[in-house]
């Protein structure tokens, strides 16, 4: 088990050597069980820090934002921020590496195994407790959770309410890391598109109604992408104006900005948003499932990345951000690449 | 007008609503939302709140203002849109959503009339349903002003009573609604009164969150414009449009052109929601944005619901739903924020 007094005693160690400029972990919330990403660099704040089912978030996303205030930064203090990461989050990592966006001096990895479990699905625990307000959640041995609500304890074996993607996760120990808590314990996966395979299995005109049905809900509040590690374009096809612009850009350059995707929320520019974003992950979600966790309106989004990681798989055996060395999906060629499906 | 109805006799009346459109909080998957129902057993009065305000109906995400296009002899056409002309009802209103309502016409509906929101809401009638306990673990209406029984923005307000609705009727509209039902509304005993107050009574100390003392943010909000707060606060704010589209009170649109055909030409002037959450809602042409990052945009909201709004209506625009609180992926909570605000300094 992750010994949540180690990971404290290492950050407040880190932060008071300063070998990092900052920890990104989970902090105890103000309103219910969850936790919320707290950014701590007082070394005793380190006291903070928390590790349960309930850390959900994938704090690379936030990785984005330290570059951006970097660039600003007159004198840029270029120490590594520390971040915990959890085995998927950690592949997050593997792809950024592998596409250059960071280099692996500007972070510092604690890593946290979640060893037979994961992490939580609000909605199942929701569901299992019947509308109890829970207090507190923790791991237990065995593959259970200890959840505390308002009226007692109760353990919960984990499998009930994991969220989907720890259910089909092939990294329940990180990948990359600097210092790493808790034990690697070997983990099968039988069936690790079986998600996506109860979608595939649908005919391709219910397939098309539960799309439909799905992707009309879409307000496109951007949470997906806003909360996606692999989402730090500067400019995302949707945004409505060019924000490459300099105060010497022309205004001719300025008009053309080209309109891929309509303002509307209707359907027609929904589906091109969520294709689009879908395609643009092809090679490299690492299956956080963040998008579908935010979904303000429950959208499956997540289907739409394991099927891009599914045929990934089936058809060039490329997987997702376990080697940050090998060339990406999309940008790379096999003499062996199958070609079939180009008409 | 104060009536009771049975719940057994509730179908009754809603089959003599037939000449209105008729919205309910409708299961959808796993979410509550606003949809149109077609038969009254389709209404489903035992809910907490819909993921989205009521306010999706009366002031729509996409609105169509405009129809232009090029005629046969090549002059352009342009053709005003207005909303259809139809009655609607909506059943199950939470008291936070009427309330903003009434918020949303001080903006709409006040010294400048916007045509589509006025016509929307006049032919919209609102009929809500007292929170008896809170929907939400993050209401806090009464910290700002509200109540889980208020009857501001309601033509009816309901009361669940168990096996019978204690109906209130608040508005001219709210009585023609009843008198369409005439034989099935009876008048209210007075232990159904007293039954009533205490209910009222209990919701009100159900909230289990609140932000005291919620008159001192408006004048320590306008000392703390160029605060380092607005920084720490947010940290962790991915710059999602959640918190803002599902606020009932949010407001703010975005016109665009969209061209549907080339040949012939012909498209549409929309209105949208828009966000102030989103880097594009201020950004310049010239490049510039006054607002460029995310502390300034929180500080936009935090500033906008509390002071500005303040300043110009005396009212919080807030109604204390604790929607944004609850759908936050990373848990920025308004009233945590709010409490701090007020002990600030």
């Amino acid at each position: 088990m992750v010994k949540l007094e180690d990971l404290k005693k290492e950050a407040t160690q880190i932060l008071k050597s300063g070998k990092v400029k900052y920890i990104i972990g989970y902090a105890k919330g103000a309103a219910g069980f969850m936790p919320i990403p707290a950014f701590i660099s007082d070394p005793e704040d380190a006291e903070n820090l928390t590790w349960n089912p309930a850390c959900v978030h994938n704090l690379t996303k936030f990785i984005v934002d330290e570059k951006k205030r970097l660039k600003k930064e007159k004198k840029p203090d270029n120490r590594p921020i520390g971040i915990i990461v959890k085995g998927c989050d950690s592949r997050a990592i593997n792809v950024l590496l592998q596409e250059k966006y960071i280099d692996r001096d500007d972070v510092y990895l604690l890593g946290v195994s979640c060893e037979k479990t994961g992490v939580v699905d609000e909605k199942k625990l929701a569901k299992t407790l019947k509308g109890q307000r829970v207090v507190q959640i923790d791991f237990e041995d065995n593959g259970n959770f200890l959840v505390t609500t308002e009226s007692g304890s109760e353990k919960i074996p984990a499998e009930d309410v994991l969220a989907e993607r720890c259910i089909e996760c092939k990294a329940n120990f990180p990948v990359v890391f600097d210092i790493v808590f808790g034990e690697k314990i070997k983990r099968q996966v039988d069936k690790p598109f079986q998600s996506v395979e109860t979608i595939e299995a649908l005919s391709q005109k219910d397939r098309w109604k539960f799309w439909k049905e799905q992707l009309d809900k879409c307000i496109r509040c951007y949470a997906c992408r806003s909360v996606c590690p692999m989402c730090y374009c500067d400019e995302c096809v949707v945004d409505t104006i060019s924000f490459a612009v300099e105060p010497d850009t022309s205004a001719e350059e300025k008009a053309q900005k080209i309109k891929w995707i309509e303002k509307s929320p209707n359907l027609s520019e929904n589906i091109v948003y969520h294709l689009t974003r879908a395609m643009h992950l092809a090679g490299r979600c690492i299956d956080c499932g963040e998008c579908e966790r935010v979904c303000p309106l429950d959208i499956p989004i997540r289907f739409l990345n394991k099927k891009m990681e599914k045929d990934a798989k089936n058809f060039f055996d490329y997987e997702v951000g376990f080697d940050p060395d090998q060339p990406s999906l999309v940008s790379s060629f096999k003499d062996e690449d199958p070609e079939d499906f180009i008409r | 007008m104060e009536k009771i109805l049975q719940k057994k006799s509730f179908p009754k009346w809603v089959e003599k609503l037939d000449a209105y459109e008729i919205y309910s909080p409708v299961k959808k998957d796993n979410t509550w939302s606003y949809e149109i129902i077609n038969t009254p057993g389709d209404i489903e009065l035992d809910y907490p709140n819909a993921v989205q305000a009521p306010k999706k109906i009366i002031n729509p995400q996409r609105e169509v203002v405009l129809e232009f296009g090029r005629s046969d002899d090549d002059s352009l056409e342009v053709t005003e849109v207005l909303p259809e002309e139809k009655s609607v009802v909506i059943f199950g209103v939470r008291p936070c959503d009427a309330k903003a309502l009434t918020l949303t016409d001080l903006v709409f509906s006040g010294d400048i009339k916007d045509n589509y929101y006025g016509k929307r809401r006049k032919q919209t009638a609102i009929i809500g349903l007292a929170c008896n306990t809170p929907p939400s673990p993050n209401c806090f209406c009464t910290s700002v002003d509200g109540s889980p029984h208020s009857e501001d923005g309601f033509d009816i307000l309901l009361t669940d009573l168990g096996d019978r609705y204690f109906v209130k009727s608040l508005t001219n509209k709210g009585n023609n609604l009843i008198n369409l039902g005439k034989g099935l509304f009876v008048a209210p005993k007075a232990n159904e009164k007293k039954e009533i107050a205490k209910i009222h009574a209990d919701a009100e100390k159900k909230l289990k969150r609140q932000v005291n003392d919620a008159e001192k943010i408006p004048p320590k909000l306008k000392e703390m414009f160029e605060s380092p707060f607005w920084d720490e606060e947010s940290m962790s704010c991915l710059r999602c449009g959640i918190c803002t589209y599902l606020c009932p009170t949010c407001h703010c649109f975005d016109i665009s052109d969209e061209v549907t055909s080339v040949a012939p030409f012909k498209g549409y002037r929309i209105r949208t929601w828009d966000n102030c959450q989103f880097p594009d809602f201020t950004m310049h042409s010239s490049g510039h944005n006054p607002r460029p990052d995310k502390a300034s945009r929180l500080r936009q909201r935090i500033m906008h619901k509390y002071q500005y709004f303040v300043e110009c209506y005396d009212h919080y625009q807030c109604t204390g739903c604790g929607r944004c609180v609850s759908k936050c992926p990373v848990g920025i909570d308004i009233i945590e924020v709010l409490n701090k605000v007020r002990d600030y300094g």
